[in-house]
């Protein structure tokens, strides 16, 4: 028997059937438009917690695989399949909803329904259609929550958003690469597609110890994986980095690769330049952009392209800067960016990563993976001595705050908060947070093989933060 | 009206001649009578009857103009099916262009093209007398009625910067593309104090204006790498 529900009506699941494996199916018919239809998985407080219950067509399952989407089969738009059995309790509300992609609205729904099956059976059908929407860019459908007992809601609510203030709505955050143009331009060729890379995890490096968890400002809304462990080894270090995150952007599995629209400039679309404001603004993971105004300093040969009258010198240090270089041997060749224009930096399609830093805030970073900084950055060269070293010390940047770094690193970084003795490859350090006590240490006990270097005369660095916050950071690439 | 048949059965869609599969392996259709330019080697891997010559006549005659000495590095296939094409990783760009628009792509970045499209290679004016290494560009146009295919690479993620906007100065080895017709100016960053740029130390950057666009990529790596390709 298939129950009719209503709009706001609501039941016990067990008064419909008494079956926990359940198949949902949507449909939308609405012409003209293209509609997303996903799952959000809820806590107790309706909020998006944990990303991973986020149902969508990049995250077709959740772990367990208790919540899976099916696609489009028997008539539905959307399918989804529910195993109420084994949803974790941290998750209290499934709710099913429709955003739309692209120009139109809700009104536009010629009809459309929720149904529930169960073995084959339908037993829950909730119809709707436009008339009961205007011009919302989006439409929570139904629920599926618990209440003591699984129960059902037909919800038939327009949001007037689109998919991306849904998410946030519910707490989740986006990756959005334009939040500043939120409905997308119709022109079919020009409407960024769904599938538009990322415009880079910005940062993703716990920022430094400090009252103001500095971010960087640009890419707005920039929710970034946290390359660190997972949050709950790393409380105080990753604090600002552990937000939940919900990868829209990300690039689609290749059978959604979108059509290449006609016309050079229009293919090349996905590509175009990040408009975000801001001084920082990452254009992808690989390259930066920065308005000049006041200096930026920049590793010479970093720029690749530039917009404006901008001159660029080399950076004389002077005396001391000249003697160390020579010691240093690698020694930062820099140059400043000077005049009003746009510059566009990167180098050797190494990823980068916008790192600010609040007045007073110190971070040391190595001399190789420093890419640009703001003029107001203090830098110095510091020297780390120990007879093991080959070449009898290792040189870093000590730079200090108020501005805003560019560090690049080969590969994705990963942040290991310091609690005990933590130890880093030298050759893979990338950066780590002053005031930690810092001692070579030659293996001993250690097989040679387990640290890779050309020479096998190995060392590695042994971190000791006193108190909490500290950090290093590894690339996964031997200089 | 709804059921199965109506919702299931519909024509597949109509694929694109070249698709990006993933970031970096680009997809192309062939067909008869429609051949392909691509880079010697950059096949990795194809889906039914595709013939490759690798010393094209049309390639040879231009052979001698090409800048790297490394051979002529283009290839044609013709036939019918699915064929595949990488270059070691890099990042592929498509491109459509609609009847005539014509672009000029790097040598070094050009991954494939359409044959129905009009091709040479130019000498980009003025790079060979600051850099003493030359850069040359495969100028491709579209002067078909149809759509014209094209596919570059890019070492990273590229960036494409609209020349309307500003007048766009590029580094020349991060180059990857640019509308052809753009006036281009060199500029040479003066004086010894400012220079910048790797190995040589010559400082130079190409100026694009007009209406137009440039592809650059993340890197500027010039260090050409002669593995043996199939």
């Amino acid at each position: 028997m298939v129950t009719q529900f209503g709009r706001g009506q609501k039941s016990q699941l067990s008064a419909i059937t008494q079956g926990t494996d359940l198949y949902i199916g949507i449909q939308l018919n609405a012409p003209g438009t293209s509609w997303d239809i996903s799952c959000f998985g809820l806590d107790g407080d309706d909020r998006l917690s944990d990303d991973r219950y986020f149902i969508f067509f990049n995250q077709p399952k959740s772990p367990e695989g208790s919540i899976q989407q099916l696609g489009a089969q028997s008539g539905d738009t959307e399918s989804f399949r529910l195993n109420l059995d084994a949803v974790p309790s941290s998750i209290q509300k499934l709710s099913f909803c429709a955003a739309l992609e692209g120009a139109g609205s809700a009104s536009q729904i010629t009809a459309g329904y929720f149904r529930i099956v169960v073995g084959g059976q339908e037993v829950l059908r909730y119809a709707f259609t436009g008339a009961d929407f205007s011009a919302e860019r989006a439409v929570m459908i139904g629920d599926v929550y618990r209440k003591g007992v699984w129960r059902v809601a037909a919800n038939g609510q327009g949001f007037a958003g689109g998919l991306a203030e849904l998410i946030r709505s519910f707490g989740g955050e986006v990756e959005d690469p334009a939040p500043a143009a939120p409905p997308p331009v119709p022109a079919p060729g020009f409407a960024p597609p769904p599938a538009r890379p990322a415009p880079a995890p910005a940062g993703g490096f716990a920022p430094p110890p400090g009252p103001a968890a500095a971010r960087p400002p640009a890419p707005p809304g920039g929710p970034q994986p946290g390359y660190g462990q997972p949050p709950a080894a790393a409380p105080a270090a990753a604090a600002g980095a552990a937000s939940p995150l919900v990868s829209l952007y990300k690039e689609p599995p290749p059978s959604q690769a979108q059509p290449v629209p006609p016309g050079a400039m229009a293919s090349l679309t996905p590509y175009a330049e990040n408009q975000a404001p801001g001084r920082w603004v990452l254009q992808n993971s690989k390259l930066v952009k920065v308005r000049l105004g006041e200096d930026a300093m920049a590793l010479r040969g970093a720029m690749v392209a530039y917009q404006g009258n901008v001159e660029f010198d080399y950076k004389s240090r002077g005396l001391r800067g000249m003697i160390e270089e020579k010691l240093t041997g690698q020694g930062m060749k820099l140059m400043t960016c000077k005049g009003q224009g746009e510059v566009f930096l990167a180098q050797d399609a190494s990823d980068l990563h916008i790192v600010e830093l609040a007045a007073g805030q110190k971070l040391c970073v190595n001399t190789k993976n420093v890419l640009a900084f703001d003029a107001t950055i203090t830098n110095e060269v510091k020297r780390i001595e120990s007879p093991g070293i080959p070449g009898g010390g290792i040189f870093h940047f000590e730079m200090a705050g108020p501005g805003t770094i560019v560090v690049m690193t080969k590969g994705t970084p990963m942040t290991l908060p310091v609690q005990g003795p933590t130890f880093g490859d030298i050759n893979a350090l990338v950066a780590w947070t002053v005031g930690m006590r810092v001692s070579m240490s030659s293996q001993v006990r250690i097989s040679r093989q387990v640290y890779h270097t050309a020479s096998g005369e190995s060392v590695n660095m042994q971190f000791q933060g006193m108190g909490g916050g500290h950090f290093i950071v590894v690339q996964p690439y031997e200089v | 009206m709804q059921g199965q048949l109506i919702a299931h059965y519909g024509p597949t869609p109509v694929m694109d001649r070249m698709s990006r599969h993933g970031s970096k392996i680009t997809k192309v259709v062939m067909w008869p009578g429609f051949d392909l330019f691509a880079r010697s080697g950059s096949m990795i891997g194809y889906e039914g009857l595709i013939e490759f010559d690798p010393q094209p006549p049309e390639v040879r005659r231009l052979a001698s103009s090409w800048a790297t000495g490394e051979g002529v590095p283009l290839m044609t296939a013709r036939g019918q099916g699915l064929l595949y094409l990488a270059d070691y990783g890099k990042d592929v760009i498509v491109m459509q262009l609609t009847p005539g628009e014509a672009v000029s792509v790097n040598g070094k970045n050009i991954l494939a093209f359409d044959a129905s499209l009009q091709w040479g290679i130019e000498r980009v004016k003025g790079v060979t007398m600051l850099s003493g290494m030359g850069m040359f560009n495969v100028v491709l146009r579209n002067n078909t009625q149809g759509p014209g295919w094209v596919s570059m690479v890019s070492k990273g993620n590229p960036i494409m910067l609209d020349t309307r906007e500003a007048p766009t100065f590029v580094d020349t080895d991060a180059l990857v593309a640019y509308t052809e017709g753009l006036s281009i100016e060199k500029r040479r960053t003066a004086g010894f104090g400012s220079m910048f740029g790797r190995g040589s130390g010559e400082a130079f950057q190409l100026g694009f204006h007009g209406q137009g666009f440039v592809v650059v990529q993340p890197s500027e790596d010039e260090r050409p790498h002669f593995s043996p390709r199939g």
